[in-house]
């Protein structure tokens, strides 16, 4: 009888455990399934590249590839150095009391509502990004990756000192016994060492900038042109579902957004895998 | 020489981020609080009905949060009621049972799970909706029941991660120990370990609340509207205080809109640094539950 | 003395007390009793309207409950037509084609007109025809060939979704074509607030939508208000449209007979529309 009641319980967790994962790969199916009507039309990798004019007939993405692109790594610009000094003052420079009362801030920041960030940066950031470059309506690239940066900036903060965290202690000592200030711990010893570390912080940094919506369908403008500064109008992948979602279900167009979510899906992946595999590299090579 | 000169940027530099970042994140608060703070008051919440009358149901409420707080407690409440037992079910068997291939090939899963994109779960969901609707049931569409599912789906990472990570830091020597006074594995799970990783995995229950209370990318897609009163049926439609937020900021029809726009961003921003402390004091007080246990 | 009888005095009393009861009680009765869920989704320029309605209605009758949603005109007579909603509001007259695919009625309870906008900050306050096919076209860029100030034009349009973007191509523009480097914003209210904070922005919205904070732009001369949209001086105009899937029954057939009646039609005018008679 417990050995049953062991069974059992055994079995039911194993079914959640694959409950779980299946929903990953599920996500994926329905979303090729229902994408696969235009994507057998017009070809998966046609689609990539041809421009959004679907009165044209044209259900290409490429416009919001590359407003994802744009906006994203333009936050990354902004939030990479940003993190980085932070980070620092929290790993090694600040002054002990100023260390742990600012990494609690940045935790709090985490939890700030991407709604939030959007709705101040309309009201806030557009109008200023309008009149201090005299141009365009400050619905743009810029002010997307401004706020976008500023909302990644707490989570990669908080990447780069669990990486300085993890070195091990016999470094920092050997540091310290050597007579190095903090500063020089810093830059010579935690730097190098953590360095995979940081690589993996920037690159899931990259993935939640390219997976929010918010922010850049509230800020970005949303036009369906491929961009051509930063000062100009763009659309982003998760912006352009968000958009389009309201439109007929046998459309094309709607059919659209399924490329949109398996260009999304395939970049996560892709993600995963690279910071999986440097994970595994610093693995071997310690 | 040159090195000093380094050393010395590195601290100006570090010094400069993060005020940068300090004075970014006041600015953002202080206008918020600055510009709203104004109409957090009863009437925001309530409109022109009687708050007590209000919560007891007696009274519709037009022109105030009230519905959209509701519709974010009742989805916030049923996601977690879908996401814990599987979640934690989970992490569960990939602490305690799993084998290391099988852990190997199910993080892989989990970590693309944690990465996708709050919408295309969302998309996910919507599709299911439509699916539901075409071959199962007319009355199925997006609801507050496919939206709870979907953000269960959103934050099911959060909670299997942290039960796992909370077990697997348990010591050896207390794992083994009931094992060896004979106890069966899964008495020695749900006797000894969970309690032992009880604050670990509460305060991965409490920051998925959060997450559920703020995502409005899911929420957009599969039920949330402009209007809808309180959520009264699973299969209704409902209104939520983040896609309020959202509504507001693009189509607000006068000042006083705005107003509310700012009186809600304000209620969630509590809201949610409220669970994240919550999250903070439960992770705190239960270690010393658990271990000061008279 | 004549002396009124006991039925003289209560007949004039009854007719006193008809007098001076609300309103609405009239309108109103028919949803006296009613329960269940009204879903509506669509048009934006229908929300105003409908939320008012919806509000009246729901306050006197707590068991029933009426969502509102937006979307756009393709949405809501999608919506309808899948059965996933009860009225879809179209700011266009449904296609032929989808009147025949989803068995679609139609019920129109206004005339709204779309009428370009600017900011109120804004010098230019009227624009011929071609000029605003070149302007929303992109080939007008700059505001100092209209007489304003050395800026840019941001030209703001609608989701594909919208009826009014689809009668503003159509006879606004000629069906010219929209730039694609123009901002797109999801409903009229949204336009609305894009446009009243954007002093060089141009964009189309209903007329009903019209207020303090946006400045409409007269064409060929026309100043777009009610009154031109009606004696049809100002072209760009177009119906408000409920549809249903078949036979409109119960709690849906009570609200739409309700945008008909004189408190519906007060209401529709409240929010800017001309009804329909």
């Amino acid at each position: 009888m417990k050995r049953f009641g062991e069974m059992l319980a055994e079995r039911t967790f194993l079914l959640s455990a694959l409950a779980s994962s299946s929903i990953t790969l599920a996500i994926l199916a329905f979303m090729v399934f229902m994408g696969l009507p235009l994507m057998k039309e017009g070809g998966f990798f046609q689609l990539l590249l041809k421009p959004w004019a679907p009165f044209q007939g044209s259900f290409g993405i490429y416009p919001m590839i590359v407003g994802t692109g744009a906006i994203s790594f333009l936050s990354l610009v902004f939030a990479f150095p940003l993190s980085l000094g932070c980070s620092f003052l929290i790993g090694a420079i600040g002054p002990r009391p100023v260390r742990r009362g600012f990494r609690r801030l940045i935790e709090l920041m985490t939890g700030i509502p991407t709604v939030i960030y959007g709705f101040v940066g309309i009201f806030l950031l557009v109008p200023i990004i309008r009149e201090l470059f005299q141009q365009g309506s400050g619905l743009c690239i810029l002010t997307a990756a401004l706020v976008l940066g500023l909302m990644i900036t707490p989570t990669m903060t908080l990447f780069f000192c669990d990486s300085f965290d993890r070195i091990p202690r016999s470094f920092l000592d050997a540091a310290d016994a050597l007579g190095a200030s903090p500063v020089q711990k810093l830059l010579y010893v935690i730097l190098p060492s953590a360095k995979k570390g940081m690589l993996n912080g920037v690159i899931l940094a990259l993935g939640r900038a390219v997976g929010d919506t918010l922010i850049a369908l509230m800020i970005a403008g949303n036009a369906i042109r491929v961009p051509e500064s930063v000062l100009d109008p763009a659309r982003t992948l998760t912006a352009h579902i968000a958009l389009v979602i309201a439109a007929d279900y046998d459309s094309p167009e709607f059919r659209s957004i399924f490329t949109c979510g398996i260009v999304l899906y395939l970049f996560t992946m892709a993600v995963t895998f690279l910071v999986r595999y440097l994970g595994q590299a610093e693995g071997r090579r310690e | 020489m040159k090195f000093r000169t380094l050393e010395g940027l590195t601290v100006l530099f570090s010094w400069a981020a993060g005020l940068l970042l300090l004075s970014a994140v006041s600015l953002l608060l202080g206008y918020l609080l600055i510009k709203g703070y104004q109409s957090v008051n009863l009437s925001l919440i309530f409109g022109d009905a009687s708050p007590l009358r209000a919560v007891l149901l007696k009274e519709r409420v037009f022109d105030g949060l009230f519905p959209a707080i509701a519709g974010t407690l009742v989805l916030v409440i049923l996601s977690i009621v879908w996401a814990i037992p599987v979640g934690v079910a989970a992490g569960i068997y990939l602490a305690e049972y799993a084998g290391s291939r099988v852990k190997k090939v199910l993080d892989v899963f989990f970590d693309v799970l944690s990465g996708i994109p709050s919408i295309v779960v969302g998309l996910f969901g919507f599709s299911f909706a439509v699916f539901l609707h075409k071959h199962y049931s007319d009355r199925i569409g997006p609801c507050l029941l496919i939206s709870s599912i979907a953000l269960s789906i959103l934050v099911l990472p959060y909670i299997i991660r942290t039960t796992q990570a909370s077990l697997e830091g348990i010591p050896l020597d207390l794992r083994l120990t009931a094992l060896a006074l004979g106890a069966t594995r899964f008495q020695n799970i749900f006797l000894v370990l969970i309690p032992r990783s009880l604050s670990g995995i509460m305060s991965g229950i409490i920051l998925a609340i959060g997450r559920c209370a703020e995502d409005t990318a899911v929420i957009m897609l599969t039920g949330a509207v402009a209007s809808a009163g309180l959520p009264h049926s699973l299969f209704s439609q409902y209104e939520a205080l983040p896609f309020f937020i959202y509504y507001i900021s693009s189509q607000y029809a006068n000042p006083d809109e705005l107003m509310q726009g700012y009186g809600a961003s304000i209620i969630l921003l509590l809201l949610c640094a409220g669970l994240f402390s919550l999250a903070y004091g439960i992770r705190k007080g239960l270690n010393y539950w658990a271990f000061y246990r008279p | 003395m004549k002396r009124f009888t006991l039925v003289q005095l209560l007949s004039v009393i009854s007719l006193l007390l008809a007098l001076c009861s609300p309103a609405f009680s009239d309108s109103l009765d028919p949803f006296k009793g009613e329960k269940g869920v009204l879903k509506i989704s669509g048009g934006t320029a229908h929300i105003p309207v409908m939320k008012d309605v919806a509000q009246q209605i729901m306050a006197r009758n707590p068991e029933i409950q009426i969502t509102i949603a937006g979307g756009g005109s393709g949405v809501g007579i999608k919506q309808v037509g899948e059965g996933l909603v009860n009225i879809g509001n179209s700011g266009r007259k449904p296609t032929d084609e989808e009147i025949s695919r989803y068995q679609l009625l139609l019920f129109q309870w206004a005339i709204d007109g779309v009428a370009p906008v600017v900011n109120p900050k804004n010098r230019v306050k009227g624009l011929t025809k071609s000029q605003m096919i070149d302007i929303f076209a992109g080939k007008i860029g700059n505001w100092k060939e209209l007489g304003g100030e050395y800026r840019a034009i941001n030209v703001y349009t609608r989701d594909e979704a919208s009826g009014t973007r689809e009668v503003f191509w159509k006879k606004g523009l000629d069906k010219g074509q929209i730039t694609p480097g123009a901002h797109v914003v999801v409903s009229n209210g949204a336009m609305k607030t894009a446009i009243g904070q954007d002093p060089y922005g141009i964009g189309y919205v209903s007329v009903g939508h019209i207020d303090k904070t946006v400045a409409s732009v007269a064409l060929d001369g026309v100043v777009p208000t009610n009154a031109t949209v009606q004696d049809g001086s100002f072209k760009i105009a177009r119906g408000l449209y409920s549809n249903t899937k078949g036979d409109p029954a119960g709690l849906t057939l009570k609200f739409l007979d309700f945008l008909f009646t004189a408190d519906g039609k007060k209401i529709i005018e409240e929010h800017g529309f001309i009804p329909a008679k």
